[in-house]
């Protein structure tokens, strides 16, 4: 509005180019900052952090009811009727390494051949946020970053830049000033925080392979996840 | 800092650069300034792709009406160079 009025005045009654120049860019910033302004999310942040809490109560009650303390493993959505979601095993000592073809559609599920191999399956924030990506993201360290930087920096604003490096059976993936950092609570102890959770299901949709949260740790404004990649 | 505030800072700073230089160059065609301006936004939004979709349409929508006005600003050169 500002560069609207500036810029004729300098152009036509001070008659100095470079000041009307100014008045444009003022003008060409401000038509930008309006679109921006336009383009935010219908739901403010507080309902949406109200929904997420929400969300995350019921499942954490849900674990602390049943004492479940195994880390989950995100399935690529081809495993789980096309639609990814975390397995939690049942059993503290159920270690899931192999999984045996798809895994049906229901709450509790069997996951192996013994009778111990049952675990509960649920849908995680990485789960609904996978349908966001345009197409899906391919098995190296470059397509999976560009996935998670989309998701995580430009979608949902949470982070400011991610960097994924793979060797081996181990992602590593690395999380610039992350605005929901890991806690020390049962639901994250299970699960990881809401980030390591999109990350998982980023990495495991790209692999085709079920994901493990191994490690997840904060410092110096950058979170730090391990994923491990189970065969 | 959020890709949002980095967008506008970095479209503020080129622009600024850019009017400095231009006016040390002692350049006093107004034409000449919107263009290089307009240049320098769909440079700089063309970086930015990962910015939300509501927010990429929206910045397109914009795109579309500076780059309209800079085909204006190309035809009226032209029409001037034509017609002598």
């Amino acid at each position: 509005m500002a560069g609207a009025l500036f810029a004729p005045v300098a152009y036509f009654i001070l008659s100095s180019v470079p000041i009307a120049a100014v008045g444009m860019s003022a003008i060409i910033i401000g038509f930008t900052c309006l679109a921006l302004a336009n383009a935010r999310p219908y739901i403010s942040p507080e309902a949406c952090q109200l929904i997420l809490k929400t969300g995350m109560e019921n499942t954490a009650s849900l674990l602390e009811e049943l004492g479940l303390t195994g880390k989950a493993v995100y399935l690529p959505s081809a495993m789980r009727d096309g639609h990814p979601q975390a397995l939690i095993p049942l059993m503290d000592d159920g270690n899931i390494q192999r999984l045996r073809g798809t895994i049906p559609g229901r709450l509790i599920v069997r996951y192996g051949v013994n009778p111990d191999d049952m675990a509960i399956a649920v849908t995680t924030p990485g789960s609904i946020n996978i349908d966001m990506l345009a197409t899906k993201p391919g098995p190296t360290a470059e397509e999976i970053e560009a996935a998670a930087t989309y998701i995580l920096t430009g979608v949902l604003d949470i982070a400011s830049s991610v960097k994924v490096t793979m060797s081996g059976a181990q992602v590593v993936v690395e999380v610039s000033a992350p605005r929901l950092p890991y806690e020390d609570i049962w639901y994250y102890r299970c699960l990881g925080s809401p980030i390591a959770s999109i990350v998982a299901t980023i990495s495991s949709e790209a692999l085709q392979k079920p994901v493990r949260i191994k490690e997840e740790s904060y410092s110096q404004s950058k979170s730090r996840i391990i994923l491990e990649v189970l065969s | 800092m959020r890709i949002y505030n980095k967008y506008i800072i970095s479209l503020a700073l080129a622009s600024g650069l850019i009017n400095t230089a231009l006016a040390f160059l002692e350049q006093t065609d107004l034409g000449l300034y919107f263009t290089v301006n307009i240049i320098t936004y769909l440079v700089i939004t063309l970086f930015y792709v990962y910015l939300n979709p509501r927010a990429r349409g929206a910045l397109n929508t914009v795109g579309v009406v500076f780059f309209a006005g800079f085909v204006v600003v190309i035809a009226l050169k032209l029409m001037e160079i034509i017609s002598g």
